[in-house]
């Protein structure tokens, strides 16, 4: 592998959380943004050269990812009408992702213990969602619930996880 | 975040907005900066859950979406990519560009799905990762050495080594170490005949002595020997492949934050234990501030120097500009002393 390769490989690698989730934050259709991330890398790797080096290289691939999100939306927007955000907005999420990428994947590393603590119907509402891809109204189906207390529940769990994180954080001295 | 913000960002999410709750959310991302990072951080989470989720409904046997085991599976990726890619372009590419740019796409996927793993050490990884682009720039650094401890191998006893063969080096305890670019170095000394001075400019190496002829060599390794660290990739002028080479060769661990009483920008350690089988020091630790990463020292534990191994400090003085020809010997000595090529 030659400098250049160890180079952007390093750098995609610190920077594909914060363009994946930057992906997801527009692409809400898990498989989408699987695609989506492959064509950034992709992208990515093939531009590589005409990145300058003065500048972050994670806001430049975010950059690079929201050309991607935006051929993706111009397919999208042939078969069905999706929910977008303004200019303005995506603006404002770019500069927010590269800030957070840093202090984010730090934290992010406790996820995995405090998924552990999940039991019950949490857990199984958690893998219907993420390891299935099911939205809540077909997650209410499954598991004899409304649409709306699923919406609800998913976001206490998540609310439940962000604390978990930010007490191992705090612990770990992650947080300062 | 407020309870409005918070549930229009999970509804986003779980995809259950109407057009005007989307409109709003979009008010309230614009609203201010922090809003917007508190949506990155919600985004963030929600993206990593699902990679958690999906690794751990592997280990499970819970089979996820068809298309997403071919986009995750690295050993798949390549055969996605080159499909996709020449589709895409409809030109004939070079195969070495073709096969490089696959690698390329199959490690940073196997380092990416590694770094979500059940890895501990992946926050370390991550600091290490962010030194090493750090510290990758060519400004002039100079350091103190400082020698805490100096033992002598066991292993090397009653048996003659090279070195045996070598004058006594000069003391590296409270040397100076100059360094720029990774290639150039000066290191001064101090000896009970005066300063004892070695370096290169990157193009000859040298030696001024107290007394004595000057002495200069083409051969680049012929007088950085008395630094420590050369003979195991480990160079104490470079400290960028050093950090490479913990990297490959060490495990790392991140320790909490370093309370400095908030006087002092907050600083924290990262330790590097050598792998078994690997040459070098037994234990590195780096202690950096953590907004800049600037690596403020760097201590070797049982690092091999000669028959010896030394535990020893190396620490940031000054990251100032030095004299252009401030690594070339004659900055180092009077212009009548003698001059001798080896």
């Amino acid at each position: 592998m030659d400098d250049q390769t160890r180079q952007a490989t390093r750098l995609w690698t610190l920077a594909q959380p914060a363009v994946s989730a930057f992906i997801m934050s527009v692409v809400r259709d898990f498989r989408d943004r699987d695609d989506v991330l492959q064509d950034v890398a992709v992208a990515v790797i093939e531009s590589f050269d005409r990145w300058d080096s003065e500048r972050p290289f994670v806001a430049w691939a975010i950059g690079v990812a929201r050309n991607q999100v935006g051929l993706y939306l111009r397919r999208r927007r042939r078969d069905q009408r999706v929910l977008e955000f303004d200019p303005q907005t995506m603006d404002s999420l770019e500069i927010a992702f590269a800030d957070e990428v840093a202090d984010q994947s730090l934290r992010l590393d406790f996820l995995h213990e405090c998924l552990k603590s999940l039991e019950g119907r949490a857990r199984t509402m958690c893998e219907l969602r993420y390891q299935q891809d099911l939205k809540p109204a077909a997650i209410a189906e499954s598991i004899g619930m409304t649409a709306n207390s699923v919406a609800k529940s998913l976001q206490r769990i998540r609310d439940q996880l962000r604390e978990c994180i930010d007490q191992k954080a705090m612990a770990e001295g992650v947080l300062s | 975040m407020s309870t409005d913000g918070g549930s229009l960002m999970d509804g986003y999410l779980d995809d259950v907005l109407t057009p005007e709750q989307h409109q709003k959310l979009s008010a309230w991302i614009n609203a201010s900066p922090e809003n917007a990072r508190t949506f990155a951080a919600a985004a963030m989470l929600h993206d990593r859950m699902r990679n958690e989720l999906i690794l751990s409904g592997e280990r499970q046997g819970v089979s996820p979406p068809s298309a997403l085991v071919n986009s995750r599976r690295a050993d798949a990726l390549p055969l996605a990519f080159q499909t996709t890619t020449m589709h895409r372009h409809r030109t004939v590419r070079s195969l070495v560009a073709l096969l490089s740019t696959v690698s390329l796409i199959g490690v940073a996927v196997v380092l990416f799905w590694q770094s979500f793993g059940d890895n501990p050490a992946s926050a370390a990884v991550y600091e290490l990762e962010r030194l090493i682009a750090t510290n990758a720039n060519t400004m002039d650094r100079t350091y103190r050495i400082s020698v805490e401890e100096t033992v002598v191998s066991s292993r090397v006893h009653g048996r003659r080594t090279p070195e045996d063969d070598r004058p006594p080096k000069a003391p590296l305890d409270d040397a100076m170490l100059y360094v720029r670019d990774g290639r150039q170095f000066v290191l001064e000394r101090s000896t009970e005949n005066g300063l004892f001075v070695t370096g290169s400019n990157g193009k000859v190496s040298w030696a001024v002595r107290p007394d004595g002829p000057v002495r200069y060599s083409t051969d680049l390794s012929q007088f950085n020997r008395d630094l420590p660290g050369h003979e195991h990739e480990m160079p104490l002028v470079n400290i960028h492949d050093g950090l490479e080479r913990l990297h490959l060769a060490y495990d790392v661990r991140l320790l909490p934050l370093e309370d400095s009483g908030g006087a002092e920008p907050a600083t924290r350690l990262l330790v590097a234990v050598r792998h078994r089988k690997e040459r070098g020091p037994k234990r590195v630790e780096i202690s950096y501030q953590v907004a800049s990463g600037l690596i403020r020292q760097m201590r070797f534990i049982e690092m091999p120097y000669g028959p010896d191994l030394l535990t020893l400090r190396l620490t940031l003085l000054s990251e100032a500009s030095l004299n252009e020809r401030f690594f070339d010997h004659e900055s180092h000595h009077e212009a009548n002393r003698r001059v001798e090529a080896e």
